[in-house]
């Protein structure tokens, strides 16, 4: 229901933004997708300040999600960028990639996304053994009996299962159970800390709920990337155990927005953020209490060195004013 | 200078505003101020006195994220004492639910169908109504949608029999009382426009989220209200004229109710049914979110790959079990209203 929403609502904006991006010289109208998402919520208001206050164009920010904003970039032509798309998770980008109706920018997140099967730290710290994914298969009751999977329609969920197939899971005690929606995978985790309770399931880095609850990555095993191939199929024959690999998350933009705006293309490009770094403002919204704007004003007004590399000359003229 | 320095030192506040450290976060606003100097007086003339703006000029005055964060507060220190009376209280759902969905599924299909069949052709008594629903389950079964089809089916079962359960009573109550139904008529308003995750997700703190009474109470809460709301106007529409010669036989309310009220409320009641069926069924897709299996998971799994096409024959499927629903709920109203007219 919320995608379907999500859906219209980026379908409606795109409509109505379709006549946006024409001139070249002074920028103009620049539609840009909002996930609903703790770090795709800095990376998007850090772009828009830059591109608004450095370049003098107007965005509009569309929220959105990974596999609705491709279809509509695919269909449409809009909007002109896509920030953060986790491509592990969205099947269609490959495909897109190859037919040229995105053009991959950057890698966002720098050093990758991680996901993983993960268990809080006072899980951990009480039972050391259960950082691996035998101790964990011995101990089934220390973690709830339960593999708190991802919704049906993420990638991570067939590949979970496949894990869980692969290690006997189920014969050991430890049930797959797959979430109906992020939301309530989230809110699991929320209700496991609040009454310090077992929890083991999957999960992703940088993310808030990992900033706010911290978790430590419980281990799979050695990774091999053509056995990933099997374990992201549904009907794979031998599924095995193994990590995710890290998850290439990218900033894309459409073609004739690359072609129009080289020199907005090319913030895009530099703007890019390591697991560090974006951990590191994730956790400072959380202590704060802060919206995902206002991480971006903190990161914006603390740490210039990092963008003022981004942008360019003129635009560095114009943002002097906080550069100093 | 912010707008509201005056009141505060107006009222003698100052000190008392200047003990607290302001540590507010910088905000977009503040931020392009910083950015365009000349820009920075440009705020509204007369701002509204929010807690924010307040916040500006005393930094002793809490800011409204302080508020929801009272909210969420007041909410943990509760968790447990209502974890200790909704949990057991609500348990029997969680059976109830797994008890059908078991047995639905574990029935072969030769069985429970013939069985659905059987139960459709005794409430409404109709040739074509019983023909229609054969052939939509032969369709569904074609093309393997069965099972998500029953499981769906088995969940609304529940779901509206508790809604009738609970329901009519409280229908009655409110017919019989003007004060009750002033009072209910908000919270059932209250009930229909609540966003299901804005309270479902306090739920998962409660229970744990792979409870199916999550889902349960998802649907009760939403599918519940017509069928009060038309329990209540059945009986209070029952005419004034026989309830008179029901008193001046000297029934007793309990004879009244059972033997005058009831009967003559029935078609009205049996719309109330009718209309819960379909409020049930409209909460499917909702109720996946929260992990019920069935036709819903399948409608998300086709939006969120953008499988159309899955999306699209699930979709039909709970269109076809809409159709099929109101028939032969339809039919049962039409079989009990002509009964009524002829004795």
């Amino acid at each position: 229901m919320l995608n379907i929403k999500k859906f219209a609502i980026s379908c409606a904006l795109v409509a109505g933004l379709s006549a946006g991006s024409a001139q070249a010289q002074d920028c103009g109208e620049v539609s840009i997708t909002e996930m609903d998402w703790g770090s795709a919520v800095i990376v998007t208001q850090v772009a828009k300040f830059l591109l608004e206050q450095g370049y003098g164009c107007s965005i509009t920010v569309v929220p959105s999600a990974s596999t609705p904003a491709l279809a509509s970039v695919s269909e449409t032509g809009e909007p002109d960028i896509i920030t953060e798309v986790w491509t592990n998770g969205a099947p269609a980008y490959i495909p897109l990639l190859e037919a040229g109706k995105i053009n991959e920018l950057t890698h966002v997140l720098s050093d990758g996304g991680v996901e993983g099967l993960w268990i809080p730290v006072y899980l951990a710290e009480a039972h050391p053994e259960l950082l691996t994914i035998e101790g964990v298969l011995a101990n089934p009751d220390l973690v709830g009996n339960r593999m708190h999977n991802c919704p049906v329609g993420w990638t991570c969920q067939v590949i979970a299962t496949n894990v869980a197939k692969a290690g006997g899971f189920e014969a050991s005690g430890v049930e797959d159970f797959v979430h109906g929606s992020g939301e309530t995978l989230t809110a699991s985790i929320a209700s496991a800390y609040s009454s310090k309770e077992p929890w083991f399931g999957y999960y992703w880095s940088p993310s808030l709920v990992l900033g706010k609850y911290p978790m430590v990555q419980v281990a799979l095993g050695s990774h091999d990337p053509a056995q990933q191939a099997c374990n992201s199929d549904v009907n794979c024959a031998t599924p095995m155990v193994q990590n995710w690999p890290s998850s290439v998350v990218t900033t894309v933009v459409t073609d004739t927005f690359e072609a129009s705006h080289p020199a907005e293309a090319d913030v895009m490009r530099n703007l890019s953020f390591t697991n560090a770094m974006m951990n590191g403002l994730l956790a400072w919204q959380d202590e704060n209490k802060a919206t995902g704007d206002e991480a971006a004003v903190y990161f914006l007004s603390t740490q210039q060195d990092i963008w003022k590399s981004w942008i360019n000359d003129s635009a560095r003229g114009k943002l002097a004013a906080l550069l100093q | 200078m912010a707008f509201y320095d005056s009141l505060f030192n107006g009222l003698g506040l100052r000190v008392w505003c200047d003990s607290a450290p302001g540590t507010a976060n910088l905000s977009m606003a503040s931020l392009l101020a910083k950015t365009n100097p000349e820009t920075a007086n440009s705020g509204p003339i007369f701002p509204f006195p929010s807690m924010d703006e307040l916040y500006q000029a005393c930094s002793s005055f809490p800011q409204s994220r302080e508020f929801t964060a009272a909210v969420e507060d007041a909410f943990l220190n509760v968790k447990d004492v209502l974890k200790s009376v909704l949990d057991p209280l609500t348990q029997p759902l969680s059976w109830l639910l797994e008890l059908a969905l078991f047995s639905f599924l574990a029935a072969p299909w030769w069985i429970i169908i013939p069985l659905i069949l059987l139960f459709v052709w005794y409430v409404c008594r109709s040739v074509v109504v019983t023909a229609f629903v054969t052939l939509s389950f032969v369709f569904l079964g074609f093309i393997d949608h069965l099972d998500a089809a029953l499981q769906t089916l088995a969940i609304i079962a529940v779901c509206t029999g508790i809604c009738i359960l609970l329901g009519v009573p409280v229908g009655i109550a409110m017919a019989k009382s003007n004060r009750l139904q002033r009072g209910l008529i908000p919270l059932l308003d209250l009930l229909q426009t609540l966003p299901t995750f804005v309270y479902l997700i306090p739920l998962i703190f409660l229970f744990s989220v792979t409870e199916p009474k999550l889902y349960g109470i998802a649907i009760i809460v939403y599918a519940i209200v017509p069928v009060i709301r038309l329990t209540d106007l059945g009986i209070r529409l029952v005419d004034q004229d026989v309830v008179e010669a029901a008193n001046a036989f000297g029934m007793s309310p309990r004879q009244k109710l059972l033997g005058v009220e009831l009967p003559l409320a029935l078609p009205n009641i049996m719309a109330g049914v009718n209309q819960t069926i379909m409020m049930s069924l409209a909460m499917v897709v909702i109720a996946s979110l929260v992990s019920a299996p069935g036709l819903g998971v399948l409608v998300l799994r086709g939006i969120r790959n953008l499988e159309l096409g899955v999306g699209l024959i699930a979709g039909l499927g709970i269109v076809l079990l809409a159709v099929i629903l109101d028939r032969v709920s339809k039919a049962a109203i039409a079989r009990v209203s002509t009964d009524q007219t002829f004795k």
